[in-house]
């Protein structure tokens, strides 16, 4: 599905050039639950970033489903994230001022989907994570575990092929995120590719492919034990 | 004290630590302020002041009234006013006063001036003593005593403002006056008094027949009657005395006397009466420049409150009370506002004398308008009110503000916030800019339709001037000296034609006559024109039917008039005037044969129809003075000045000239007062504009600011930058949208105070309303674009990083 090589991302600052991706080589299969690990600082959220396309600013080619995306403007790059990717954030992102039923109809609306077929994959979504009771509600009236949900169901609306996750279950108690979890699996077992960056091994254990980065590097792929330790390819 | 010192010293440094806010915001209030102060100031002296003459309040301007239709003549006959004088009860001085124009001769060059030939009582009604020597007795009105002369002070600056001239003769019309006093600056009850001559009969002579005893003139209306209440007697108990009087004297004289009311108005009254609608409008715009001013200010203030939040959680969590938070948010609005009111006065200082150079002469002959301690005042209080105003809006958030919330907004941010405050502020500032921007709009439009009127005479190429022998010229003296100043005019080259007569158009000054038709007692008005030949050619009136006045009328017996298309329709409807008689007209008793009809002309003003007007050719009828128009070759009439005053003296080295100036000249001294409200009007709601512009922007910036999140939410989501735009601009078009609603309706209901000030416009004419309404939307739009704009070049990777 997603092939990155040799893809580098660094910024510009007072002191130099700060690497925060280095020579990424990184292939995603359709399918996939794969789970990126690190310490702080690693370059997982920038890494999931650039597979969002929300970052622009990377060196090294980056094919999606047999496209260029390294070759694409700006605005080609948001189609294909916006026909094909769902995202979920740790502090879930809704907007305050919409209802349920308003935040999950958001990326419909952006996509150009005629109202009434917005209403209907509206309301079988809010169907299929059982807060139909919750669709007048605003954010601030639902409890964490229940906006992380409502975070799952606008990420997954357009049904999109590969969901990103940045910590989702980062703000949420231990028994709302083996919910969030197991319904990640659910999706995955559906056929959507999941990408989460988290700290947690439970998180982890969910994924069938764990990737650990440390300072912009790949240190270890659990599909590739031939990958060379980080150290050493900076020897 | 030590707290507010404690106050004053943390809100500077809060001032110094934003520059550009603390700049916008004083830039905003100091324009406010400084429209609102230099308005002020004008309305403080000319609406607000009593007159500068002790007990102002109780002298009155006495006039005939055509009683029926309450019409005012403006002037009074010498006999009624003898009359009144004798039989009232209600007023402790009373005095007559009529306007000349003389030569003022013995210097290095002849002066054409204004004088005022006065009874005896007028000083004393005035109550204003000289600064110099006396002023008139009523002994100076005997016969032998009364070639003396005070003198204006303006007058006595330009004759040198020597104390020794006092008691020294000068050459007035000729004559040897005695100045016997200097009157101090602020004494000018009227246009004419450059100085003042007392009166042999105790009342101003005829100005057409100035040898004559006019005291038994009963039917001539030329003088200006002033009266004094009594100390106890009230506006009303005089009024109804007077009225008793006129119909007395109705009954006693019932054919001079027919119909003859009387008015009483107050001096201040009388010479306010025509700017105080204007003056009052433009303090209403000012006020609003300032009320959008302060909305700017407060949007400022309160967007800069929310960033300051957790600053004030802070200071609650450690024990400030609401009070003492929202004191330390005033001390800092007002310190703005003060700060704001300091400039505002310095720009105010430097606006008020560019105000008064355009200004009209009802606003203008009020020598004494400036920043005076009173106007400084209205500012500082208005600075302070306006601190408190904008002050309150912020004051009331930081009140408001929950502790909890507020640390943990400051902690992720919000991607909500309703801003209701500031959306209002937003509404009222495009409300009031559109009602202003209405106004101008309005009265420009009217201002453009006045200067499309056809004034029934081409001004262009045309220099005009006044001249005048002195009174005791006779007749036929003055027919001969205009005949040749027109004679050798005509002969100067780069001259096409020469014309003159009694009364210019829009110049002022009316001269109106009765008149009877042979064999009817039916009365009808006209306004009389004594005219050369060449006046109707000079001018470009065209002549519609019969013949023009010539050269042979002035000798023959037969008395001849040319008519205006007026006269002719209203007299002789449905009939050719031409051939036809009028009797009784004015002083003339003999038959006039109407030989003529020529067009209209607007002599009062652009904006009054014209009148019916007969003119009469100089040698059958005579006038003291004339104005003389003379047609040029050369676009620049004013290019021949010196020839032409040269020819004057020529005939009559001690004859001057006066208001010598252009045709054009005189259209924009007539459309002064409104080109003074337009343009005023204009710069207000200019200045309104970009008030709300920077206003909108401001709101629009700290919006986008404030949902830098929430884009990037969406942006991550799948929104274009259009959807964006869209979302940016709807929201602040909709507050638009909101204040041009209230805006319209807002000017709909002020159409009454427009209309009295419009001409040939409706005060809700549709197309201003759109026309301005779209100018707003648009700015707005402009307002709106920039934040837009930033709001999608927002990077979601850095808006949520936000979090």
């Amino acid at each position: 599905m997603i092939q990155l090589k040799n893809l580098e991302r660094s910024y510009k600052t007072p002191a130099g050039q700060t690497w925060v991706l280095r020579r990424i080589n990184l292939e995603i299969r359709e399918g996939e639950f794969i789970t990126i690990m690190g310490p702080s600082g690693a370059g997982k959220s920038s890494l999931l970033n650039v597979l969002a396309l929300l970052d622009d600013s990377w060196q090294g080619e980056y094919w999606f489903r047999e496209q260029a995306v390294h070759e694409m403007k700006r605005k080609q790059r948001s189609e294909v994230a916006k026909r094909n990717i769902g995202m979920v954030f740790q502090s879930y992102h809704l907007l305050d001022d919409l209802t349920v039923g308003e935040n999950i109809d958001l990326p419909l609306s952006y996509k150009d989907v005629p109202r009434s077929e917005r209403q209907a994959m509206v309301a079988d979504t809010l169907d299929r994570f059982q807060i139909v009771a919750k669709k007048a509600l605003f954010p601030s009236q639902l409890s964490g575990g229940q906006q992380q949900l409502v975070g799952v169901a606008r990420a997954v609306i357009h049904k999109p092929a590969l969901l990103l996750a940045d910590e989702p279950t980062g703000n949420l108690h231990s028994s709302q995120a083996k919910e969030i979890m197991e319904l990640f699996h659910e999706l995955n077992q559906q056929g959507t590719t999941i990408v989460q960056v988290t700290h947690s091994e439970a998180n982890a254990a969910y994924g069938s492919r764990t990737i650990q980065l440390r300072d912009g590097w790949m240190l270890s792929d659990t599909s590739n034990p031939e990958l060379r330790p980080y150290e050493a390819v900076r020897q | 004290m030590e707290t507010l010192i404690h106050d004053v010293r943390y809100g500077l440094r809060m001032l110094r630590k934003s520059p550009a806010f603390t700049a916008v915001a004083i830039a905003a209030l100091a324009l406010g302020i400084a429209s609102t102060t230099a308005i002020f100031s004008v309305v403080d002296v000319v609406l607000l002041h009593p007159l500068p003459y002790p007990d102002s309040g109780r002298i009155v301007l006495i006039s005939q009234t055509v009683r029926s239709t309450g019409q005012d003549m403006g002037d009074s006959s010498p006999a009624n006013y003898l009359d009144w004088a004798e039989q009232n009860h209600v007023f402790s001085h009373i005095a007559a006063s009529r306007g000349m124009q003389g030569n003022l001769t013995g210097g290095e060059r002849p002066e054409r001036i204004r004088y005022t030939v006065a009874s005896g009582d007028f000083f004393s009604l005035f109550g204003v003593g000289p600064q110099l020597g006396r002023s008139l007795l009523p002994d100076d009105e005997k016969p032998g005593n009364d070639h003396v002369t005070v003198l204006s002070y303006a007058l006595w600056k330009r004759l040198g403002a020597d104390p020794s001239l006092v008691g020294r003769n000068i050459a007035l019309n000729g004559e040897p006056y005695t100045a016997i006093g200097v009157m101090p600056a602020s004494f000018a009850p009227d246009d004419y008094g450059e100085l003042w001559v007392p009166s042999p009969w105790d009342v101003p002579a005829h100005p057409l027949n100035p040898q004559a005893d006019p005291r038994a003139l009963r039917d001539s209306s030329y003088i200006d009657v002033w009266g004094r209440l009594k100390p106890g007697v009230t506006l009303d108990q005089a009024r109804a005395e007077m009225a008793a009087i006129a119909r007395r004297l109705e009954k006693q004289y019932p054919n001079a006397n027919d119909d003859v009311g009387i008015s009483l108005v107050s001096m201040q009254d009388s010479l306010v009466s025509d700017i105080r609608p204007v003056l009052w409008v433009l303090l209403g715009a000012v006020g609003c420049v300032l009320l959008i001013g302060c909305a700017n200010v407060a949007n400022l203030l309160l967007a800069r409150a929310t960033t300051r939040t957790r600053e004030i959680s802070i200071r609650t969590a450690l024990g400030a009370s609401w009070l003492r938070l929202a004191r330390q948010m005033l001390t800092e609005s007002i310190l703005l506002a003060l700060c704001g009111g300091l400039l505002g006065i310095l720009l105010a200082w430097w606006a008020v004398p560019a105000l008064l150079t355009m200004s009209p002469p009802e606003i203008s002959n009020f020598k004494h308008i400036g920043l005076n301690p009173e106007v400084l005042g209205f500012s500082l209080a208005i600075s302070l009110l306006s601190g408190i105003l904008f002050g309150l809006a912020p004051a009331f958030h930081a009140s408001q503000s929950n502790l909890d919330e507020s640390l943990k907004e400051g902690e992720r941010g919000s991607t909500g916030g309703r801003g209701r405050t500031r959306s209002a502020l937003v509404v009222t500032e495009v409300g009031l800019s559109l009602v202003l921007l209405i106004g101008a709009g309005l009265m420009l439009k009217s201002f453009v339709r006045l200067m499309n009127v056809d004034p029934g005479f081409d001004p262009n190429h045309l220099l005009v001037f006044s001249v005048g022998l002195p009174p005791s010229a006779s007749s036929a003296q003055q027919d001969a000296f205009y005949r040749e100043v027109v004679e050798r005019l005509q002969a100067l080259p780069g001259v096409q034609s020469v014309g003159a007569v009694s009364r210019l158009p829009l110049v002022g000054g009316n001269s109106s006559r009765s008149f009877n038709l042979p064999g009817s007692t039916k009365s009808y008005t006209a306004d009389l024109r004594v005219s050369t030949p060449g006046y109707f050619r000079t001018m470009g009136i065209p002549l519609r039917a019969g013949r023009n006045l010539t050269e042979q009328d002035a000798q023959a017996s037969a008395q001849v008039a040319v008519v205006n298309e007026a006269l002719a329709r209203n007299v002789f409807p449905g009939e050719d005037a031409v051939g036809k008689y009028i009797v009784n007209f004015g002083p003339l008793n003999n038959k006039i044969q109407i030989v003529g009809i020529v067009g209209n002309v607007r002599h009062i003003g652009l904006e009054t129809t014209p009148r019916p007007e007969v003119y009469l050719p100089f040698g059958q009828a005579h006038w003291p003075s004339v104005f003389v128009a003379v047609r040029c070759n050369t676009s620049h009439p004013l290019a021949l000045t010196s020839a032409v005053q040269n020819v004057v003296w020529s005939v009559d080295k001690d004859v001057p000239l006066a208001n010598l100036r252009t045709m054009q000249g005189v259209i924009a001294s007539s459309v002064m007062r409104r080109r003074f409200t337009t343009l005023l009007l204009a710069i207000f709601s200019a200045l309104a504009l970009l008030l709300a512009a920077v206003g909108l922007y401001g709101v629009m910036s700290y919006t986008v600011s404030q949902r830098t999140r929430e884009v990037g939410i969406r942006m991550a989501l799948g929104a274009r930058r259009s959807d964006v735009m869209k979302l940016v601009v709807g929201q602040g078009m909709a507050l638009v949208g909101v204040g041009l609603g209230l805006g319209l309706l807002a000017s709909i209901a002020l159409r009454r105070v427009m209309s009295g000030l419009l001409f040939g416009v409706s005060a809700t004419d549709p197309l201003v309303f759109s026309a301005f309404a779209v100018l707003m939307a648009i700015v707005a739009l402009l307002a709106n674009c920039l934040p837009a704009r930033r709001a999608a070049r927002v990077d979601p990777m850095v808006a949520l990083r936000y979090e």
